[in-house]
């Protein structure tokens, strides 16, 4: 079987034509005591957010996404340009409404609790007592506080914060969520939450709104991404448009018989040259290894005072398909189609040559079996990831 | 125990918070995103311990101060201390809660940026400003019913221990809400009077234009020292309207409030002074002291009078007869008074209590609206500014009687004018007609001289101080506030 990648987000349906954020000319001059501009953060911008998008902003530090998020909001007034949000301004209420926002740090209530403080911002969406209880209840499982609903966000820890902050701007079920720095504070495990949710969300046809300087937060969920750089737009694109690299192909398999091997090569070679293909075994990356390694500590019931791994997303936010009964579920996976992995556009780099020495460990002729005499670099590597593996469960708790 | 009406009370209370009654009310009356602000504000106050501490405070007041001064064992001196410093008190710490709560749930929350989540959210800014200020008013009026109502039972509590005569006179005169009648104002008649002899003087031998004005004070100041002194050996009637009141007064026994100075000291302290009171044509109405009362000068006496001595009219006639060696001086504006009671002193208590809370009002409105632009530090310290200003108009009103600021050059004995006076007299005399809007009651003097508060009274307060000069100046605040740019502030904490 081959199996072909793709570097897309494994999300989002496809977003549709209706713009729900239209920006056009957009300048935010800061200005001191006497009037005097001090900062140019945002410089004349211009760009829409269709429905059902993950939209990215990114840049590096002060380069205007988190004032441009704040304009978005209502929170700072234009110098110049025009903002729309659903076809109106973002400080007209029901606008509002329709809005979740997630800030760049804790701004919530210290005093308040996690459950007080959900309950507070559903009276503001004049949710009525049972469906703010109902959602409370769901968010602070899905953000894996339900355990620490009694404690003041006072005492939470950054991580804690955060989740309870995404937790709030969940609690209207938005059709817009504003995401300013989401995975700031997090651990891993949170972040991977954080960015199933945002494809959760885009699949129900919300739409995404991201600011980060994280590149992978981005790479990972958005769409379309805007890069920011000195309060101007550099670019903004599809993430297709913008990384694609059409010269060159990327071709995952499993392994292959040697045989096999050197004649699919010996075919490539002959039109691409031998310069340019390159064979190797494709690893994981931290994210997914450390997953990996918590995944089993938590098989093994190792405790956490803190806040423990959310669980799945919460139903409102994933519409009815997690409450449909299971013979529903069973029909819907024999009825609908399988998700099939488009064409993958490569993103590999080429390297030189050929390393035939890994392509010999490559091409055994049972590739489900360990190698019995493992190459040097793959007797590295497993030091490595042992130890790695060592180092995250001390942080776990000092358990194995 | 069961039939105490505090007890039941507080029981009702406990219930109606057990089942969530006020939240409910509050959703009900103010909607449920105003209602949310409001119980958060709550919250704020309870869970940084402002409640506590105030309450505690408020009541240490109620009881330490009774306690730390001593009365002098009149039913007046009790009072003195019981009402009047403890309701100042309370008055003063409360105002002081009230604007540091207001500048700081507000400003605060944007500083620490709380309130950009907050004003993200389907809740228009006016509606957060009002949720703030209806939560302070709400946690103020528990304050104050809870500070209020431990005066007032401390009150009737040692009331009991008072010998029987004072009880007599706290029961008559002061635990009362008594209503006050004087002569018709002579204002008017002094002025014509006033004009009437200046023209007079000015065809008998001119005078230059700039020593008119001082002319005119001096005749006027004469007529008046006319009309208030009482020369030895010589009467001085008052005729005085009961008004509406006489509908009601018939078989009720009328105080009289007299208060006189004089010019020579009497070696005894006090002086003579016999009074008659009602229509002199009929014996069987008029009432009269045998003997001189031997009053003190420059304080005020009361005098119980028997009833029914008014005329049909109800013009109540007064006489006081000199029977000294020296001139009395009656005061025009304070010299006789009659006071009758109108209702009782709880309900009168209950509407001091609301004039109060009329002031906290504007306490909360000044301090939200300082914090609508302001920081927490420079709005609470301009909003104490203001405050402090409005309690101490004597420079201004001064200021504004002498028509400048300069003050008077003694050389040229005249008023020094300058270029800010222009601007400086003007703005005074608004900033007293707006403070005096709300300095124009005095509760806590009502209720410790037993004068009554009229309803009317109570509602012109509330119009004045809250509907006014709290509707300008929350105007203004919630116009800054959904003005401002909320993100500008950086959480420091």
């Amino acid at each position: 079987m081959t199996a072909v990648e793709s570097t897309k987000p494994a999300s989002a349906a496809p977003a549709s034509s209706e713009v729900v954020v239209s920006v056009r000319g957009l300048t935010k001059v800061f200005k001191d005591f006497w009037g005097r501009p001090k900062a140019r953060a945002v410089n004349d911008v211009d760009f829409d957010v269709k429905r059902g998008e993950v939209f990215g902003l990114l840049g590096p530090n002060g380069s205007g996404k988190s004032t441009t998020v704040k304009m978005l909001l209502g929170l700072l007034n234009p110098t110049k340009g025009h903002i729309e949000v659903f076809g109106q301004s973002p400080r007209h209420v029901k606008t509002k409404a329709r809005i979740g926002y997630l800030p760049e740090e804790s701004y919530l209530y210290r005093y308040l609790n996690s459950r007080e403080t959900l309950d507070f911002f559903g009276n503001l969406f004049e949710l009525d007592k049972g469906e703010r209880n109902n959602r409370a209840e769901q968010l602070l499982e899905m953000v894996g506080l339900n355990q620490t609903r009694t404690r003041a966000v006072g005492e939470f820890s950054k991580g804690m914060q955060r989740r309870i902050g995404l937790a709030q701007a969940l609690i209207n079920d938005p059709d817009l969520v504003i995401l300013d720095e989401p995975t700031s504070g997090l651990d891993p495990i949170g972040c991977r939450e954080i960015k199933d949710l945002i494809l959760a969300l885009a699949r129900r046809g919300k739409t995404v709104i991201l600011s980060s300087h994280l590149l992978s937060d981005v790479e990972d969920v958005c769409d379309r991404v805007v890069i920011y750089y000195g309060g101007k737009v550099q670019a903004l694109g599809t993430l297709q448009e913008l990384l694609a690299k059409p010269d060159t192909l990327r071709i995952t398999t499993p392994v292959l018989p040697r045989e096999t091997m050197e004649r699919v090569l010996a075919t490539i070679r002959k039109d691409a040259g031998a310069a340019e293909v390159r064979v190797d075994n494709p690893t994981q990356n931290l994210e997914s290894y450390f997953l990996e390694v918590v995944e089993k500590a938590k098989q093994a019931a190792q405790q956490t005072s803190g806040a423990q791994s959310g669980a799945r997303v919460a139903a409102y936010l994933r519409g009815d398909a997690e409450t449909k009964p299971s013979t529903e579920k069973v029909l819907e996976k024999l009825t609908l189609p399988q998700a099939t992995a488009p064409i993958s556009t490569p993103v590999a780099e080429a390297k030189p040559s050929v390393n035939e020495q890994k392509l010999d460990a490559l091409t055994k002729s049972e590739p489900a079996t360990t190698p019995t005499k493992p190459s040097q670099a793959t007797e590295e590597k497993a030091a490595d990831l042992s130890k790695a593996d060592e180092k995250l469960s001390s942080l776990l708790g000092g358990k194995k | 125990m069961a039939d105490n009406p505090v007890h039941i009370s507080s029981s009702v209370f406990r219930v109606l918070l057990r089942l969530g009654f006020f939240p409910w009310f509050a959703r009900l009356v103010f909607g449920q995103k105003i209602a949310a602000v409001m119980g958060l504000t709550w919250k704020a106050a309870f869970r940084f311990r402002l409640f506590i501490v105030v309450a505690v405070l408020l009541l240490a007041a109620v009881v330490g101060l009774p306690i730390l001064l001593k009365d002098d064992g009149t039913a007046r001196g009790f009072t003195q201390i019981l009402l009047t410093y403890t309701l100042t008190t309370i008055t003063a710490l409360l105002g002081l809660s009230t604007l540091w709560l207001a500048c700081g749930t507000l400003a605060r929350d944007i500083e620490e940026c709380q309130m950009q989540v907050v004003a993200t959210k389907p809740i228009a800014r006016w509606q957060i400003w009002l949720g703030k200020w209806l939560g302070i008013m709400s946690l103020n009026a528990v304050l104050l019913a809870l500070a209020g109502g431990s005066v007032y039972v401390l009150l009737m509590y040692r009331a009991t221990k008072l010998p029987a005569t004072e009880q007599h006179i706290l029961k008559n005169e002061v635990l009362v809400a008594r209503g006050s009648a004087k002569e018709a104002s002579m204002d008017r008649e002094i002025e014509v009077e006033t004009e009437r002899q200046l023209q007079e003087r000015l065809q008998k031998s001119p005078v230059s234009a700039a020593d008119v004005a001082q002319v005119r004070t001096m005749i006027r100041e004469r007529i008046k020292s006319e009309l208030q002194s009482l020369p030895p050996a010589m009467g001085r009637p008052w005729r005085i309207d009961l008004g509406y009141a006489k509908n009601y007064l018939a078989g009720r026994p009328l105080y009289l409030r007299v208060k006189f100075n004089s010019a020579e000291k009497s070696p005894s302290g006090t002086f003579g002074v016999l009074l008659q009171a009602g229509e002199p044509q009929k014996s069987k109405n008029l009432w009269a002291t045998r003997e001189p009362l031997s009053l003190a000068p420059d304080t005020f006496h009361e005098i119980e009078i028997p009833a029914d001595l008014f005329n049909e009219e109800g013009i109540l006639t007064i006489v006081a007869f000199n029977p000294n060696n020296t001139t009395l001086l009656f005061p025009l504006d304070e010299g006789m008074e009659v006071l009758y009671r109108e209702s009782d002193f709880g309900v009168n208590y209950l509407r001091g209590l609301g004039i109060i809370f009329c002031w906290m009002a504007l306490l909360a409105t000044l301090g939200l609206s300082a914090a609508s632009f302001l920081s927490f530090p420079v709005a609470a310290f301009c909003s104490l500014a203001f405050l402090l200003m409005g309690l101490s108009t004597g420079t201004l009103s001064s200021a504004v009687q002498d028509g400048t600021v300069m003050g008077y050059d003694e050389e040229s004995n005249q008023a020094g004018s300058s270029v800010v006076d222009v601007v400086a007299i003007p703005f005074f005399k608004l900033a007293l007609k707006v403070i005096n809007l709300a300095k124009d009651f005095s509760p806590v003097e009502a209720l410790s001289t037993g004068r009554s508060i009229t309803w009317a009274e109570l509602a012109r307060a509330g119009v004045q101080i809250i509907l006014l000069m709290g509707g300008i100046m929350g105007a203004f605040g919630i116009w800054a506030f959904t003005r401002r740019e909320l993100a500008v502030a950086q959480n420091q904490s």
